[in-house]
């Protein structure tokens, strides 16, 4: 059965670069344009990862990661951050609230579906 | 009398040159404040061409795209009927577009990268717009602020008054969001 990965950004244009991506690889995608958006996604779907973008409308990435980790099913479900920040500072953020890893956009496909092969296998 | 009305006189004249001086002040902030916003309309429509641009090109992209796959699928068919009748030239021909066929799918994976430039010009176009919008205030809020009435507006006032809103703006506006310079590849860690 395919996994399942919830692609968060506010960018149209990115959401669909990383759909056609992912799905390439057989992977499902479910999109989302914010972080309040994906988090109502989250909680009525099945999600093997989630990759998600920092700054965003609403709810951004960073506040997403720490609604995430507090629900019992998104203890240990492996988050991405993908964005165009890459301050150590942001990073420390990200690394304390539980993120799993931080990609640094633009994201090359083939490096971005080598990490998620690697945090779900 | 004659005493009387030149003290008048001066205060009416005063009163006068006071509320010029205003309503040059008012009409310089208004000015200020339409030259900014126009910088905010001129930058806001930059976004949008940028945006159109990049949505068009992702249709022109998936559309490649699916044409690539059906194109693929179709070259290993034909392959296949080929096979069975071991016709070497054909084949080879075959293989030659399979060949092409997977360059032209390596192009559109990097294209998938160079297509995230759209993202990155609209984070700094806000950031941009965020950092005028705060220089506009905070110009006007030290014009509000100074005291220019009798005095003689020297170069370095003004020099003054605009490196203080500088500062303020660098201070107040907010981290800049887009570091790279280009569309290298951002790194990656895991932790």
């Amino acid at each position: 059965m395919a996994k399942t990965i919830l692609a968060v950004d506010d960018s149209a244009s990115i959401r669909q670069m990383v759909s056609f991506t992912l799905k390439g690889a057989g992977y499902e995608v479910i999109e989302a344009v914010d972080g309040q958006d994906a988090l109502d996604k989250a909680n009525n779907h099945k999600v093997n990862l989630v990759l998600t973008d920092i700054n965003m409308p609403r709810m951004d990435g960073l506040q997403l990661l720490g609604s995430l980790r507090k629900l019992t099913s998104y203890k240990t479900i492996p988050i991405l951050m993908l964005t165009t920040e890459s301050g150590d500072a942001t990073k420390e953020k990200g690394k304390a609230a539980g993120a799993t890893g931080w990609l640094v956009k633009p994201f090359d496909p083939k490096r971005l579906l080598e990490v998620i092969g690697k945090v779900i296998g | 009398m004659a005493g009387k009305r030149s003290g008048s006189s001066k205060k009416d004249s005063q009163v006068t040159e006071d509320s010029i001086s205003q309503d040059i002040h008012a009409i310089c902030n208004v000015e200020a404040d339409e030259y900014f916003m126009n910088i905010k309309g001129e930058l806001s429509q930059v976004d949008r061409l940028v945006s159109d641009a990049v949505n068009n090109l992702v249709i022109n992209f998936k559309y490649i795209s699916k044409l690539t796959r059906a194109h693929h699928d179709m070259v290993i068919a034909i392959e296949r009927m080929a096979a069975t009748k071991e016709n070497r030239s054909i084949l080879e021909l075959l293989e030659k577009q399979m060949a092409i066929a997977d360059k032209i799918e390596q192009e559109l994976e990097n294209a998938v990268t160079s297509l995230q430039f759209g993202d990155l010009v609209t984070q700094l176009l806000a950031h941009t717009t965020r950092q005028v919008e705060t220089l506009n205030m905070v110009l006007q809020r030290i014009d509000r602020r100074s005291d220019w009435k009798g005095k003689e507006i020297s170069l370095q006032g003004i020099h003054e008054g605009i490196s203080k809103a500088v500062n303020v703006a660098n201070s107040k506006g907010k981290r800049k969001p887009v570091v790279q310079q280009g569309m290298q590849m951002g790194e990656i860690e895991l932790f």
